[in-house]
């Protein structure tokens, strides 16, 4: 475990890893996916199994109906012959987190690559938001992330190796109207890779952020017809 | 088709500026390594024959063309020499550019003359291969362009007045250009890179790479795979993106970079 109780400017000199010979092969890597019973994280896992890598996945909230998707999702991995594990947890209870990650270690004795690809979407005049809303909104969005990543975090510094991507969104950097609390939890995110990054730079242990717009499928936005067909006219045209 | 087949370049054809040594040499390699065909420019054209050479020694096409990008003229003349070698243009990486004389010096120190070269070397080049492709990729109805900014295109650093104007105008020039041909299914994005000294010298003036969050210096075969991503189809959603390369250090967002002590709540035991 890293314990940065000095600054960790006394020496440089990290070695550089070796060139690999397949840059983008995941093959022998282990990944933990959040949110795949959503098209995203779906995809993610999918993506990963199919650069080789074997992938347990998980949703956000561990209910039934999320788990028959989080299980669909693990069966297109398996059809793609990698190994796969359907995890139901509720990403912001500290305590299954800690169980789900434990049990990918049980299983395939490593943990390499986690994404997480969790999203509530909640987008609400801010005078109207409850705390209730906010608090449930943050423990989705920021708080899911932050104990996956300690969880999984401290496998990969055991091992020395790890790389952890987090799914924000643009609401975090941008001011978007309606999304306070989404956009402050998004940010959060933001400002959470991004200790991370310096705190475990040392350790093998990459944290990155990939930033998401609005995308096809999307909860609560790409199948409601009227939100799309708004959003659409706002945004920049696609390719002709 | 499966997700690392949409990294492939087969049958692409990318143009890469400064390409003679260094990243853009590393660039070039990777790029034939993923299946392009590639033309190499740079200054010195024994550099880039030698280049070209290895390109070749991977199995794909390859032509080494003489240009000086501050020169609109000759880059004018770079880009049809391409299309009469390879037949089309893919993908621009305008790669050339870097510090120039009187850089690092004190503004009030430094010549109009020095000042205009190294923004001609930077800035206005991009312009200029950029400028010089586009009508070739709108006719062609795709292209990726990818230009070089540096983490100094997003934060300033005393006496470095040029190259972090210049470089955050290769920057915003990359977000509007962006705007512009995103909607003629070109992408244009650009690489912030950190530290990836060339000579040992370089690299212990830079302090060995202790300030650096992952304790060491970029690669310069690390440079390689982020750039075919990046010009990949894998990327086709990426566009007026920044993608930074630095080990870190501007996730600290100041040098040498962030850190704090551990400070207990109030009340709880050390």
């Amino acid at each position: 475990m890293s314990d940065q109780l000095s600054p960790p400017t006394a020496a440089g000199g990290v070695p550089a890893p070796p060139q690999p010979e397949r840059p983008f092969d995941l093959r022998g890597r282990v990944a933990l996916v959040t949110g795949a019973a959503r098209p995203l994280g779906g995809a993610i896992a999918l993506a990963l199994a199919e650069a080789g890598a074997d992938v347990a996945l998980a949703g956000l909230t561990g209910s039934a109906d999320e788990h028959f998707q989080v299980n669909s999702a693990a069966n297109q991995v398996w059809s793609l012959g990698r190994r796969n594990l359907a995890l139901q947890v509720d990403l912001t209870d500290p305590v299954a987190v800690e169980a789900a990650v434990q049990r990918v270690e049980d299983e395939w004795r490593r943990l390499d690559l986690l994404v997480n690809a969790q999203d509530l979407l909640f987008a609400m005049p801010f005078g109207e938001t409850s705390l209730e809303e906010w608090n449930a909104t943050l423990a989705a969005n920021l708080t899911s992330v932050a104990l996956t990543c300690q969880a999984a975090g401290r496998v990969m510094l055991r091992a020395g190796y790890g790389r952890i991507i987090n799914v924000a969104s643009v609401a975090g950097d941008r001011g978007v109207m309606n999304m306070a609390a989404y956009a402050a939890a998004k940010s959060g995110v933001l400002a959470l890779t991004r200790a991370l990054a310096t705190e475990w730079a040392r350790t093998g242990v990459t944290v990155n952020t990939v930033q998401v717009g609005w995308y096809e499928d999307q909860a609560g936005i790409g199948d409601d017809p009227e939100h799309r067909k708004t959003l659409t006219k706002i945004l920049p045209p696609a390719p002709s | 088709m499966t997700v690392l087949d949409r990294l492939r370049l087969d049958g692409r054809v990318a143009l890469i500026t400064g390409s003679g040594r260094g990243l853009g040499r590393a660039m070039a390699l990777a790029f034939a390594d993923a299946g392009a065909d590639v033309v190499c420019s740079a200054r010195t054209q024994a550099e880039i024959d030698a280049v070209a050479d290895e390109v070749r020694a991977r199995g794909r096409r390859a032509a080494a063309v003489r240009a000086d990008v501050t020169d609109s003229a000759s880059v004018e003349r770079m880009v049809e020499r391409s299309l009469a070698e390879l037949g089309r243009i893919d993908i621009l990486l305008h790669n050339a550019g870097g510090r120039t004389a009187g850089d690092g010096r004190p503004l009030h120190t430094i010549s109009e003359a020095d000042w205009l070269a190294g923004i001609d070397t930077n800035l206005t080049s991009t312009v200029s291969c950029i400028r010089a492709v586009i009508p070739q990729m709108l006719e062609q109805g795709r292209g990726k362009i990818l230009t070089t900014a540096s983490g100094l295109g997003l934060r300033g650093n005393r006496d470095l007045n040029m190259y972090t104007a210049a470089k955050a105008g290769v920057i915003n020039l990359t977000r509007s250009l962006a705007l512009s041909y995103g909607r003629h299914n070109i992408q244009i994005n650009t690489m912030a890179l950190g530290l990836f000294p060339q000579t040992e010298a370089q690299a212990t003036r830079w302090g060995g790479g202790r300030y650096i969050p992952v304790g060491r210096f970029g690669t310069t075969w690390e440079i390689g795979p982020v750039a075919v991503f990046l010009c990949s189809p894998a990327a086709d959603g990426i566009n007026g993106a920044v993608i930074v390369q630095d080990g870190g250090g501007l996730a600290g967002g100041v040098t040498p970079f962030g850190w704090a002590p551990r400070i207990p709540l109030p009340g709880a035991s050390a």
